[in-house]
């Protein structure tokens, strides 16, 4: 039968090649016997459309060759967890390393420009990419250990352990943990509150970059923070005085800390807790910038471009701007000052009525 | 297919699976070919796709738990499979298992 003929050899393309034809004659033989029984039923060969649908519902060739071959993860069930676990602290150390070595040659170079720091930044997808693979293809060779040789595996897993079985990274494999060096219970931080999911930390890390990126972004291209106002600035007599730059740097500063301080979290593992201490640092920090423009003398946030040209006509206008801006900053610093001691307050009232409890 | 049928249709198949070898071991305690094999099943209510089978027994041997020959029967030549020496101890013990667990289940429905 040249239909069967046909599907044998589109069969046997995607067979194991080392078994093929082995594979072949036996799947041929049990086709053939089973098309026999079929034409004797019916007492006359199959129909062309017979012959296909009979084909058909045994299964398309390829499907039907790749039951044959053994199964096969890159990173099977067993070892992904431990993967997943590595990878996050590869992440975690990578983009560290990367940070330092990166403020390191900023520093180091001649001219100091935005757009070094821009590009390190950027950079930073193509590393962890790059780190990924490396762990991915580490534990592909590690699964095709365990794979093949289990128990050996299973032997040096239990070695690398070591004593500590239960947090050791092959503890899963060597099976012989202890319960009793499993960490003490993390201190309940969400005060009832639903805790954070994977997702919702990892949008926090994602939206933090790109946030970052857009920031960094700014100095160059205006229109990103300004809109149309940007081609206003630009012909208007008024400039932004240095001291923003100062604040600037600042912000970005801390962002980088805010965004290293969750992708620790997440490499951590311990996203789901809300930590109160990390957000005050964050706001006291946030007062830094805040005070450099309050410091300001005059407060000259904005300037003129040509002042001797100008200031008989802008002078007047350009102070009420800046007394304004003051005062907006003012109360601003204000809240931020009022929330912080409200928050310390709340904090030491709980460490208080902990130490009462405690004390009964 | 709704998500209620995909998943019922997945949990079925993980059912299956573990019966479909037990039952081939034990229907391999006579002699069979991939094709009469398959018969003897679906004539005793379990129907095994080709695709299914036919990687299944092959699977089996290389654990050595069938042993098979070639053999010419009725001018063809056949992979003839049958129960091996440890698949027989392998399958007892199986079957013991298989047997503790619907006296489980029975006893819970």
């Amino acid at each position: 039968m040249d239909l069967l003929d046909r599907y044998l050899q589109a069969v046997k393309k995607h067979l194991p090649w080392k078994r093929q034809d082995d594979i072949l004659a036996e799947l041929r033989a049990n086709l053939e016997s089973q098309l026999e029984d079929k034409e004797a039923e019916l007492g006359r060969p199959l129909t062309q459309g017979e012959a296909e649908e009979w084909l058909r519902q045994i299964g398309a060739p390829m499907q039907v060759a790749m039951r044959y071959q053994p199964q096969q993860y890159l990173v099977g069930p067993a070892i992904f967890p431990t993967y997943w676990f590595v990878l996050r602290l590869v992440f975690l150390w990578a983009t560290v390393i990367y940070v330092i070595v990166s403020a390191v040659q900023i520093s180091a170079a001649r001219a100091f420009s935005d757009s070094f720091v821009l590009e390190a930044v950027l950079r930073i997808p193509a590393v962890l990419m790059t780190a990924a693979a490396w762990v991915t293809l580490i534990f592909a060779a590690l699964e095709f250990c365990f794979t093949h040789y289990p128990a050996k595996f299973r032997e040096i897993a239990g070695k690398a352990s070591g004593g500590n079985e239960a947090l050791g990274l092959f503890s899963g494999f060597s099976g012989d943990w202890s319960p009793a060096a499993l960490p003490a219970v993390e201190e309940e931080q969400n005060h009832g509150k639903k805790p954070r999911s994977y997702a919702q930390a990892v949008a926090e890390v994602i939206f933090g970059f790109l946030f970052l990126v857009w920031l960094l972004l700014v100095p160059k291209y205006p229109f990103l923070l300004l809109g149309p106002g940007a081609l206003y600035l630009r012909a208007s007599p008024f400039q932004l005085a240095p001291v923003w730059i100062q604040f600037f740097w600042w912000v970005v500063t801390l962002n980088v800390i805010q965004l290293a301080w969750r992708s620790i979290d997440l490499g951590r593992g311990a996203w789901q807790q809300r930590r109160i201490a990390e957000q005050m640092a964050i706001k006291a920090f946030g007062l830094i910038p805040m005070g450099i423009l309050l410091a300001v003398p005059d407060h000259a946030y904005v300037a003129l471009k040509h002042p001797a040209l100008d200031q008989a006509q802008y002078g007047g206008p350009l102070a009420t701007l800046n007394d304004t801006i003051h005062w907006g900053l003012q109360i601003a610093c204000a809240i931020v000052v009022l929330q912080l001691a409200w928050e310390i307050a709340q904090m030491c009232l709980k460490v208080y009525r902990k130490r009462v409890a405690a004390a009964r | 297919m709704t998500i209620s049928d995909n998943l019922f249709e997945n949990l079925r198949l993980e059912l299956r699976r573990g019966c479909l070898t037990l039952a081939v071991l034990a229907q391999l305690r006579q002699e069979h070919y991939g094709y009469t094999l398959r018969k003897a099943l679906a004539e005793r209510g379990l129907a095994i796709d080709e695709s299914t089978l036919y990687p299944l027994l092959r699977r089996l041997e290389t654990q050595g738990l069938l042993a098979s020959e070639w053999r010419e029967e009725d001018k063809r030549n056949k992979r003839f499979y049958r129960l091996s020496s440890d698949g027989e101890r392998i399958f007892g013990q199986l079957l013991e298992e298989w047997q503790a667990i619907n006296t489980s289940i029975n006893s819970i429905l």
